[in-house]
């Protein structure tokens, strides 16, 4: 938590010299907020790939989760959908995380692709600003006792919401940009 | 040919540009370039279609910057974002509208937050203990300190088979002299007929939306999930097309134009009947 504060504020002095006006983000800051936002899809990332892995102790995998879920805005949510199925399925982000975990395979490796887009940032009616991040994932699951070997490769469009915060350090008011991580439709890919 | 050649060559530039991307931590798998050339969001099909953003997607460019929205840059992206695998858009009415496009004199491009787009929601609920299919059409509008998506319109078959309204001379009415009965006969609307919308003006239609958060509001709706999604355009002057998702091997996948249509007089207003479901 410490580290995201000092982060948040490198990014707030960095872009100050930038001329703005109170409520539009210029490309500059934008620019500022993405690669925030990136460093905490990075971490969820990193969290998931750690709660997945079959080698990870019980209290450890806990443990991340704990932090995995700070990372997100309260009452977040997972959008599961397959190849085989449109439909949507529902779960909270700490369900999301528990079923990993418990996935009934030997070995589960989960990487990242080199790649992910972000979206503008748009503003919503209560003034704070909301993007999409989108990054690939590759899940492989191996059970020793069947031999069966499952991989697939899956889309996670990730919400981003980003609001102006303030913070107060030697008597000074200072402003910073918070980003938290919102709902995520996870869609199963053809690749 | 050569329009397969110019996006040959568009991916080759995709393809090369990838690496060096990515989440960064050790073991990341290099993309082949099928999912930069995917059109991974809607916003990336707006940024393309106006030629604003770089050829593998990792800078935005905004006015001032020397490619926004380049002719050249436009060119490129607008002819990989057409579905060219199912659909059936000829050549050359592709080639007239992006002509359209870019027009020298009057370029046209897509505004996020105009009028003149729409979603297409399919969704899922229990209605009365059933699963039942459900249409929501989407529109963006300003609210408070920024925008939001707002249902314009439900359609919802069970709703519709509830005003079958009989016309002509075999429909119940209310005489023209009634009113000097004190409309005693109104018993025949709302007692004896079992089709109480006979007795509506000729211009009479349903308010499906209304009755369908009332019936939200009465518990009979829950939400079960959503099954897809389509957008509809009529911001180009002249031309409507449709974007769909792609899910699918290869690189012609993402959000694509799956249909195009030019416009003549009337058509948008027929269109737009069509997809609101008032036909």
């Amino acid at each position: 938590m410490k580290n995201y504060i000092v982060f948040f504020l490198a990014i707030f002095l960095a872009t100050t010299s930038v001329a703005f006006s109170q409520d539009n983000i210029s490309p500059k800051r934008k620019q500022a907020i993405d690669s925030l936002a990136l460093e905490k899809v990075k971490d969820l990332s990193k969290y998931i790939s750690i709660i997945g892995n079959k080698e990870t102790q019980f209290s450890e995998a806990n443990r991340v989760m704990d932090r995995a879920e700070e990372l997100f805005a309260t009452g977040a949510e997972m959008g599961v959908s397959s190849i085989n199925t449109n439909e949507i399925a529902y779960y909270k982000v700490r369900r999301y995380f528990e079923r990993l975990m418990a996935l009934n395979y030997d070995k589960v490796n989960i990487t990242w692709y080199d790649i992910q887009y972000v979206s503008d940032l748009e503003r919503q009616p209560d003034g704070r600003y909301v993007g999409v991040i989108t990054v690939y994932q590759r899940f492989e699951g191996t059970s020793i006792e069947t031999g069966m070997n499952y991989k697939d490769t899956t889309k996670k469009d990730i919400t981003i919401y980003v609001e102006k915060k303030q913070t107060q350090i030697a008597g000074r008011t200072i402003e910073f940009w918070d980003v938290m991580l919102g709902d995520v439709r996870v869609t199963e890919t053809s690749a | 040919m050569r329009e397969s050649i110019l996006i040959f060559s568009f991916f080759i530039t995709i393809i090369s540009s990838v690496s060096g991307q990515g989440l960064g931590s050790p073991g990341t798998l290099q993309d082949d370039g099928r999912f930069a050339a995917s059109t991974k969001q809607m916003n990336q099909f707006f940024r393309r279609f106006n030629g604003e953003e770089s050829i593998d997607g990792t800078a935005r460019f905004y006015p001032g910057d020397s490619l926004y929205q380049n002719g050249n840059l436009r060119k490129g992206f607008v002819s990989i974002l057409f579905d060219n695998q199912t659909s059936s858009i000829s050549s050359s009415l592709k080639s007239d509208f992006i002509s359209t496009l870019l027009s020298a004199t009057y370029p046209q491009y897509l505004v996020f937050h105009k009028p003149g787009w729409l979603a297409e929601v399919d969704a899922v609920f229990l209605y009365k203990g059933k699963r039942e299919n459900v249409t929501f059409i989407m529109k963006i509008q300003p609210e408070g300190l920024g925008y939001e998506w707002v249902i314009d319109q439900v359609i919802f078959d069970p709703f519709k088979n509830l005003f079958n309204k009989p016309i002509g001379v075999s429909k119940d009415f209310l005489h023209p002299l009634s009113h000097e009965l004190g409309f005693m006969n109104m018993r025949r609307a709302f007692q004896d007929s079992e089709s109480p919308e006979s007795f509506t003006p000729t211009t009479y239609n349903p308010d499906y939306l209304a009755i369908f958060l009332y019936e939200m509001k009465q518990n009979n709706l829950k939400f079960e999930t959503v099954l897809g999604v389509k957008f509809h355009f009529f911001q180009i002057g002249g031309w409507y097309f449709e974007v769909n998702q792609f899910n699918r091997p290869g690189y012609n996948t993402g959000w694509l134009i799956s249909n195009l249509m030019r416009l003549g007089p009337g058509d948008k207003e027929t269109l737009m009947r069509y997809i609101y479901d008032q036909d």
